[in-house]
């Protein structure tokens, strides 16, 4: 067993227990725990051990924990907390409570994604509290046209029972089902429709995380159906079925695609680490001179190289190392080696050296979308 | 240094601000449905692109009315799937918000210069006024204007137009810009203007020369032919005042100054006369008029010829001893020798060199002309230049008077006389001697040289019809802008660069009041009362005149069919329905090749295979002449000019598509760091060039792939930022084209940026 | 739908006249439209009309992929890399940085890394991809080993690449003469080298010669 797994599993047994000692106290050591939810309350702390130890995992490889150490440095970094706390807001705000990067690659994207994402927040927000025993709902003792919800074993707030508060909150999944619904289809008639999701699609990786959220959502629904409507008919057999769906998607939660819910935040770490780039040293290109990327990245890029292993080390050159060179010196020296050797069977020679440093390669066509896609690409491309 | 003289009464064109917010060009870009994955097209036409002479096939995605993509024709044996960028975005034209969409009059009380006109009432309008002009002043008042981006039914209708309806003499086209010299020298030396050889000739050559064109930009899927060429192992030799791509990898390179192409290649001919580089029993057996220009090219020693071309002498030597000693060869130029005031000479002094090797009428060894645009080659065959009848007939030929009224069903006598150049009715419409003109097709404003005068010309007439798709700086001059269609809105054939006749088919419909320009004719001829030989029903109804029309003359069209052009993937002219007894028929395919050893032609009646009564090849004596305007004290730099791969010609469709403005937005500058250290002059400045008739401000790239004696400017733009403010406009004594490729121009750092670099977007 | 194993990419930059087909061509591929995934430069154009036109070359073992924090770069069993995981991309720009051939563009707007993922939506049904049919040098060719060499007599792929002390094999080729003794293209080698071209004044009768 090597170390990372070592600590991934460390990790992962802690938070475990961490998460069950919460539900010990949450429900009052289990007074208030629903005894009908247990196998979703296991299914929670599985995903739980699953997803701590691929985090772990996923940290301890080298490009991922330089950015986890270097994020929270940029964050921490003396005299911009206070800027960088409210860039904080801004960014959780902006890209992950709105999606707005997502809402930019395509706008139904967008919707689709937020449907899917605030649904089954609302979901979790629901049920994890009433899974863990954390949250309960009773009638409110000597008055029995109220109700109250229960809060880590303390009376929060009280409602009347035919209140539409009331409603609301009981129906909560049935709101957080339709939004999740509304997400699946739209996704589903993208993945079938559009020619350039077909290529790339595969049914793992897509289509089942899609079909788990409708299995979820549909059973889900059909339980409120069979007591609202049917007097119950067929309970016992949906509230199977909807607990079989609903742990199957705890269990794969670890492996598949809802893995980027918790690898997502890291791109709040990426603009920090962005942010402290723009304060520092540029690199400069050590074939054509330009400055490009920040300093850092191109250090930081060197260590994290070298520890995966990659020798990009240039012995006896001046750049020292290929990562001092800029992306179209890289392109242009690519094709000057293969140039070199056409060298004879074709007309042209090398032209004479009057440059020093070599000149910045141009792109043919700056124009955005043909040439870079964007700022960053503009200051690493120098157009 | 003197003020440059212009003429005080050229207007200076405006920056039109008005009527470019109406009408553009505006950039489009794809989107909607045209970036929507998830739409299926309804169907995909095959067709070929709508641009250069190369005529790509490519597949149009069709939703609806709208053409949302391409798809390469690999089964198109030209280019197999190979598009230049302009084809790859060229759908971007249709469908876009510039299209007119009616019918306009010049109205100044109206902010942008125009109202909208119901076409009815516009075409009522045209008429009265041709009538009335013509009544006046005579037929030939009126004059007609067309192009070579027509498909040939279109252009056989303009000169069956302009000739039989309107009866007047003065009719030209934009050939005249582009492939009149060509066209000219092949007809003194071959008796025939077509290219001599298909493009797979190339394949299975050894020494290729590429006189001035610009192959890489200006017909990309040539290169590929060439490269393949060199694969087998085949030489390379470009001439040409810049290092074009092209030239960068061949194996020779020979810069020539602008205007000395003919002094190059007669000097290239005597050295291959000294050292014994000829096939005698070709130039025996084949050609006459050897010794006079054998006389000629004496004088033209390598050191005179390096000293008047600018060339070094040993590339010279190496370029006549690769060319002489080559078993096979191929030999193709295009603009770049023929704008010229003695653009017929450079022609022919290539085409000797071509004769005197022999190399010419077999596999892997010949000649072409690269065509420039769409129907570069059918646009000039069929009756729309000032001097011809369908079927490359002469309009002063009795017979082919005859002949043609005949089919016409008019008497010879009331076919017009051979009418003027199209510069010249520029200039007798500035005289005042025609007073109405139509144009088709044809840009003058921005596509000819010392375009100031073009635009006071159009100001004097009395009245000024175009028929456009988009409103062109043309069109903005015009007193009525009829619609006319898009080449993806209607059918026909076109003829490629190597004489291959294709099919254009209709992909989409013409939108709002636009219809197809041969029904605007037709309407037209329908109001002046004289509707008789006007009332096909479609493209291959006109097509099929056509046929009877060329049929017995050169450009022989009898026997291609609809069918046959979609069976063999076009069929190459001559293509005779029939051939005299004892002669084999022609394939369906028509004559891949010309000039064959034993091949039959209707000129030669079988005495050879050049198309003169004897059957031989004309060599012509090719004396050198200097460039019109040579540079001087006040003058001292060559300009230029010429295309970049993003545009094409004066840029009413290509100027409107977002992707390719974006590739090379704004004409620039090319100079020479040599040239721009003396000038003071860094890349990127804004840099003023003068010359006698006109100035033009535009930005500076210092790059030393152009000679230090000359510079280099696109021409795609209008307005101010047209170079053809300054070109000149001395054309040559038999083609008439004018001089686009050499005039002395002054070069100065400018003292900032020229007022439209604040108003304009670049393709405005 | 893998790539059919049989047609390859193989790259002649050296052929590029710098025309842009490909660039335009790229950005009419369905997955993404609009954008495109090939880098299209001029060596020097101050000296020379040397153009390059480069393409993912989908490395064995790629470094974009292995550089990436958020595992969002996958390599197919058939050898295409394939651009960033819509989900998983967070923007870090470490493979624009990292990749040996300059290939991955960034689009900071969508937080997302794009590059070419070898035309999957068009290899993967058949056909071409765009860039390449539509090349008018075919400096960017796609076929079989059998027809690049029928074609090419005179050539020879390689698809192995020298960076300091680090070998890169990619899946696509690069065409290099057949009589070159190279196994391995040195890229960083040649990085210090000028671009190629022809100076016009050699070819010219009398280059000292003031044009004034």
């Amino acid at each position: 067993m090597t170390r990372e797994v070592t600590r991934a599993l460390g990790w992962a047994s802690a938070v475990t227990a961490g998460l069950a000692l919460l539900i010990l106290l949450g429900s009052r050591k289990l007074e208030h725990f629903d005894a009908a939810l247990v196998a979703y309350t296991f299914s929670i702390v599985f995903a739980t051990f699953g997803l701590t130890y691929r985090y772990t995992m996923w940290l301890s490889r080298p490009p991922t924990a330089l950015y986890w150490r270097r994020g929270w440095q940029a964050f921490l970094l003396g005299g911009h907390r206070l800027r960088n706390a409210r860039s904080w807001f801004a960014r959780v705000t902006l890209d992950v409570l709105l999606n707005r990067f997502i809402l930019r690659r395509d706008r139904l994207r967008g919707l689709t994604h937020l449907l899917i994402m605030w649904g089954c927040t609302l979901a979790v927000a629901i049920t994890f509290p009433l899974v863990f025993g954390w949250l309960h709902f009773g009638p409110v003792p000597g008055n029995l046209s109220m109700y109250q919800a229960v809060v880590f074993g303390f009376v929060a707030f009280r409602f009347p029972h035919d209140s539409w508060v009331a409603f609301l909150l009981f129906h909560g999944l049935v709101w957080a089902s339709f939004l999740v619904i509304a997400g699946v289809m739209l996704a589903m008639r993208r993945r079938m429709r559009e020619e350039g999701a077909g290529a790339v699609q595969r049914f793992a990786e897509d289509f089942m995380p899609l079909l788990l959220l409708f299995a979820v959502s549909v059973t889900g629904l059909m339980l409120t159906a069979s007591y609202t409507w049917m007097r119950g008919y067929g309970f016992t057999f949906i509230s199977l079925l909807h607990a079989c769906t609903v742990i199957g998607t705890f269990v794969w939660l670890p492996f598949g695609k809802f893995f980027h819910v918790f690898q997502r935040p890291a791109q709040l770490g990426v603009s920090f680490y962005k942010d402290m780039g723009r304060l520092g040293d540029k690199a400069h290109c050590r074939r054509c001179g330009h400055a490009f990327s920040s300093r850092m990245h191109v250090l930081d890029l060197i260590a994290v190289e070298r520890q995966l292993g990659f020798k990009y080390e240039i012995p006896g050159s001046p750049a020292e190392h290929y990562q001092w060179v800029c992306p179209p010196c890289r392109r242009a020296s690519f094709a000057v080696a293969q140039g070199l050797l056409w060298r004879d069977q074709r007309g042209g020679a090398p032209l004479s050296q009057t440059h020093e440093p070599q000149a910045m390669p141009a792109q043919a066509n700056p124009g955005l979308g043909s040439g870079p896609l964007g700022p960053e690409d503009a200051e690493n491309f120098h157009p | 240094m003197k003020s440059p003289e212009v003429a005080a009464d050229v207007p200076v064109p405006g920056l039109d601000l008005d009527a470019i917010r109406e009408f553009g060009p505006f950039r489009a870009y794809a989107q909607d449905v045209r970036v929507d994955s998830g739409v299926i097209p309804d169907k995909q036409v095959k067709t070929h692109c709508c641009f250069c002479g190369q005529q790509c096939g490519i597949e149009l995605k069709v939703k609806g009315n709208t053409i949302i993509g391409i798809e390469p024709r690999y089964d198109f044996p030209f280019n197999r799937g190979m598009l230049c960028p302009k084809g790859v975005k060229r759908y971007l034209q249709q469908a876009h918000p510039d299209r007119l969409l009616s019918a306009y009059a010049k109205d100044s009380n109206a902010p942008s210069g125009f109202r909208r006109l119901p076409y009815e009432e516009a075409i009522r309008r045209v008429a009265d006024e041709i009538q009335r002009i013509q009544t006046a002043h005579g037929p030939n008042a009126f004059a007609v204007l067309s192009g070579a981006s027509l498909t040939t039914e279109k252009t056989y209708l303009m000169g069956k137009f302009a000739h039989m309806c309107l009866r007047t003499s003065n009719i030209d086209y934009n050939g005249r810009l582009c492939m009149v010299s060509a066209g000219a020298g092949n007809k003194k030396a071959f008796g025939v203007d077509r290219a001599a050889n298909p493009w797979s000739d190339i394949l299975e050559t050894d020494v290729v020369l590429v006189a001035g064109a610009n192959v890489a930009e200006c017909a990309p899927i040539t290169t590929n032919y060439i490269w393949q060429a060199r694969e087998r192992g085949a030489k390379v030799i470009v001439v040409d005042p810049r290092i074009t791509p092209l030239a960068r990898t061949a194996d020779l390179f020979l810069p020539v100054k602008p205007g000395r192409d003919t002094a190059l290649f007669n000097g290239i001919l005597q050295l291959m006369i000294e050292n014994d580089w000829l096939d005698h029993d070709f130039i025996a057996r084949h050609t006459v008029g050897f010794e006079a220009l054998a006389r000629e090219v004496r004088a033209w020693t390598p050191q005179r010829t390096a000293e008047v071309t600018g060339v070094a002498e040993r590339s010279i030597r190496r370029a006549a001893e690769l060319w002489g000693t080559a078993k096979s060869s191929f030999l193709m130029h295009a603009r770049g020798i023929e704008h010229h005031s003695h653009g017929v000479h450079n022609v022919l002094s290539t085409i000797n060199i071509v004769l005197a090797s022999g190399r010419i009428g077999r596999r892997g060894s010949g000649y072409a002309t690269i065509t420039g645009q769409a129907n570069g080659q059918g646009g000039r065959e069929h009756g729309q230049k000032c001097d011809q009848l369908p079927g490359g007939r002469e309009l002063a030929n009795p017979e082919h008077r005859a002949y043609i009224a005949g089919l016409w069903n008019m008497e010879p006598d009331e076919l017009p006389q051979p009418g003027v150049d199209a510069y010249e009715i520029m200039r007798k419409a500035h005289a005042g001697e025609i007073r109405g003109l139509l144009s088709i097709c044809f840009n003058p404003v921005v596509s000819l040289p010392d375009n100031n005068f073009v635009r006071a010309a159009l100001e004097k007439l009395e009245f000024f019809v175009t028929i456009d798709f988009f409103m062109s700086e043309t069109s903005r001059y015009a007193d009525v802008v009829l619609p006319g269609s898009l080449q993806e809105e209607d059918e026909g054939t076109v003829t490629q660069v190597e004489g291959r006749i294709i099919r254009i088919n209709k992909a989409v419909e013409c939108p709002g009041d636009a219809r197809e320009d041969w029904r605007i004719i037709q309407d037209l001829a329908r109001a002046l009362g004289r509707e008789r030989g006007f009332t096909f029903q479609s493209p291959g109804e006109i097509f099929e005149e056509l046929r009877v029309a060329s049929k017995g003359g050169i450009c022989d069209y009898s026997g291609v069919t609809y069918e046959n052009i979609e069976k063999h993937d076009g069929v190459f002219w001559p293509c005779p329905s029939e051939t005299p007894a004892g002669i084999p028929a022609t394939s369906a395919q028509g004559t891949l090749r010309l000039f064959e050893p034993d091949s039959w032609n209707p000129i030669a009646r079988g005495a050879g295979p050049f198309y003169f009564p004897d059957g031989k090849a004309r060599f012509n004596v090719t004396p050198y002449v200097g460039p019109a305007e040579d540079v001087d004290a006040d003058y001292p730099v060559i300009l230029t000019t010429g295309r970049v791969v993003s545009q094409f010609l004066s840029g009413n469709q290509t100027r409107r598509i977002g992707p390719l403005v974006d590739h090379y937005p704004e004409p620039r500058v090319e100079l020479h760091p040599k040239l721009a250290a003396r000038l003071g002059i860094a890349h990127g400045d804004w840099t003023t060039l003068r010359s006698r008739r006109g100035t033009l401000t535009v930005r500076a790239s210092v790059v030393s792939t152009i000679r230090p004696d000359t510079v280099f400017v696109p021409y795609h733009w209008g307005g101010r930022k047209s170079v053809n403010q300054l070109t000149i406009s001395a054309q040559d004594a038999i083609s008439k084209i004018p001089e686009f490729k050499v005039c002395a121009v002054n070069v100065v750092k400018a003292d900032g940026p020229p007022e439209y670099a604040t108003q304009l977007e670049p393709q405005q | 739908m893998p790539v059919p194993e049989t047609r390859e990419f193989f790259l002649d930059a050296s052929r590029c006249i710098g025309c842009q087909s490909c660039v335009q061509a790229c950005a009419e591929c369905d997955t993404h439209k609009g954008q495109s995934m090939i880098q299209l430069d001029y060596v020097d154009r101050s000296r020379s009309t040397q153009t390059l036109p480069v393409i993912c070359m989908h490395c064995d073992s790629p470094t974009c992929a292995e550089v990436c924090p958020a595992d969002a770069i996958k390599r197919t069993e058939d050898g295409v890399v394939q651009t960033a995981r819509k989900p998983r991309c967070i923007a870090c720009n470490n493979c624009v940085l990292a990749c040996p051939f300059g290939v991955p563009k960034m689009n900071t707007r969508m937080n997302l890394m794009m590059k070419c993922d070898m035309c999957y939506d068009r290899t993967s049904v058949g056909l071409k991809p765009m860039r390449a049919s539509v090349c008018p040098s075919q400096a960017l060719a796609f076929g079989t080993r059998e027809e690049i060499a029928a074609l090419r007599p005179g050539a020879r792929p390689v698809n192995t690449f020298q960076f300091g002390a680090q070998t890169i094999r990619t899946k696509v080729n690069v065409l290099v003469p057949k009589a070159a003794a190279n196994e391995i293209i040195d890229v960083t080698a040649a990085m210090y080298e000028p671009p190629l071209g022809r100076d016009l004044l050699d070819d010219m009768s009398e280059p000292g010669r003031s044009p004034a």
